[in-house]
C-alpha cells in the first residue's frame, strides 16, 4: 500500500509520471521507499531545500509507514 | 458574461463542459483547483483505505479543500504537520496541471477551524495581559497559517500590535504594545 501511495503522490506532481517508479527495501537498518524518477523531474521531487521530499516522507509517515525512510535515487550518479 | 457564448461550440456538449462555470477567469481557476485536488485526493483516500469525503468550496480568492470523515487523524498529525505536507503537495499536483501557482488550502475533519478558534483566543487573551501589563508577550513557534490567524486576532484589538520573529520553523508571534 506504502508504495501505491507515495507512487501516486509523486505522479501527480512530475511530468513524466510513466517514469515514476517506487521500490520498498528492507534490510538490517529497517524498511525504507527508494524513489526513482525521470532526471528531469529530480528537482520537483525534491524541492527547494528538500521540502518536497520531507512533505512526502511526512504524508507516508502519517499513512502508516512509520519510521520508514523516503529516498530519492539518483539515476544519473549511477 | 461570456462573449463568444456560441461560436466555435457546435460541436456538443462534451466541448462546453469545460467551461462552463466560468463566471469569471478567476473563479473558473479556483473551481478547477478544486477538481484537481479532489482528484489527487480521492484516489489517496482509495489506495490508503481511508473514509472520506471531499468537500469543495471557493472563499477570498482561493480554493478550499476539505476532507472530511471519521479516523482521519493520521492526516492531520501532530500539531497539523501531516495535513501541512499534504497540503503542499496538492498544491504541487494542482500547480503540475494548472501551469499556475495554487494557494488551496487544505482542511481535514475540520481540524484548521477548530484551530482557528483556539488561536484566536489564546490572542485575544495573551492580548489583554500586554494591555495590563505594558510588556511584550511572545507566543510558542507556529506555522504560517496560525500567525496569520493570531496577527488577524490582534489587529482587532486596539493598543496592541503584533510581529513575528525568528526562522521557521522556530518562527513565532510576539504580541506588543502599540505605541
Amino acid at each position: 500500500m506504502l508504495e501505491e501511495a507515495l507512487e501516486h503522490l509523486i505522479r501527480g506532481i512530475v511530468d513524466h509520471p510513466d517514469d515514476v517508479q517506487v521500490d520498498m527495501v528492507d534490510n538490517r537498518r529497517g524498511q525504507r521507499l527508494e524513489v526513482r524518477v525521470h532526471p528531469e523531474d529530480l528537482g520537483r521531487v525534491i524541492g527547494r531545500n528538500g521540502r518536497t521530499a520531507k512533505a512526502l516522507r511526512q504524508v507516508i509517515n502519517g499513512v502508516g509507514g512509520k519510521g520508514i525512510r523516503v529516498d530519492v535515487v539518483d539515476v544519473d550518479r549511477r | 458574461m461570456s462573449e463568444t457564448e456560441v461560436v466555435g461550440n457546435s460541436a456538443g456538449d462534451d466541448v462546453a463542459e469545460t467551461d462552463a462555470p466560468e463566471v469569471d477567469g478567476v473563479n473558473a481557476l479556483l473551481v478547477q483547483e478544486g477538481d484537481i485536488a479532489a482528484d489527487y485526493l480521492e484516489r489517496l483516500l482509495d489506495i490508503a483505505d481511508y473514509d472520506g469525503d471531499i468537500d469543495l468550496d471557493v472563499e477570498n480568492d482561493r480554493a478550499i479543500v476539505a476532507i472530511v470523515g471519521t479516523d482521519l487523524q493520521p492526516l492531520v498529525g501532530n500539531r497539523g504537520e501531516t495535513l501541512d505536507a499534504l497540503q503542499e503537495l496538492t498544491r504541487l499536483a494542482v500547480q503540475q496541471k494548472t501551469g499556475t501557482r495554487s494557494r488551496l488550502m487544505l482542511d481535514v475533519s475540520g481540524h484548521r477551524q477548530a484551530r482557528r478558534v483556539e488561536l484566536s483566543t489564546l490572542a485575544t487573551d495573551t492580548a489583554r495581559r500586554v494591555l495590563e501589563s505594558g510588556e511584550a508577550a511572545p507566543l510558542t513557534p507556529m506555522n504560517p497559517f496560525e500567525r496569520k490567524v493570531v496577527h488577524d486576532a490582534v489587529a482587532a484589538i486596539d493598543g496592541v500590535r503584533s510581529e513575528s520573529e525568528g526562522e521557521e520553523p522556530n518562527r513565532r508571534v510576539v504580541i506588543l504594545i502599540d505605541k
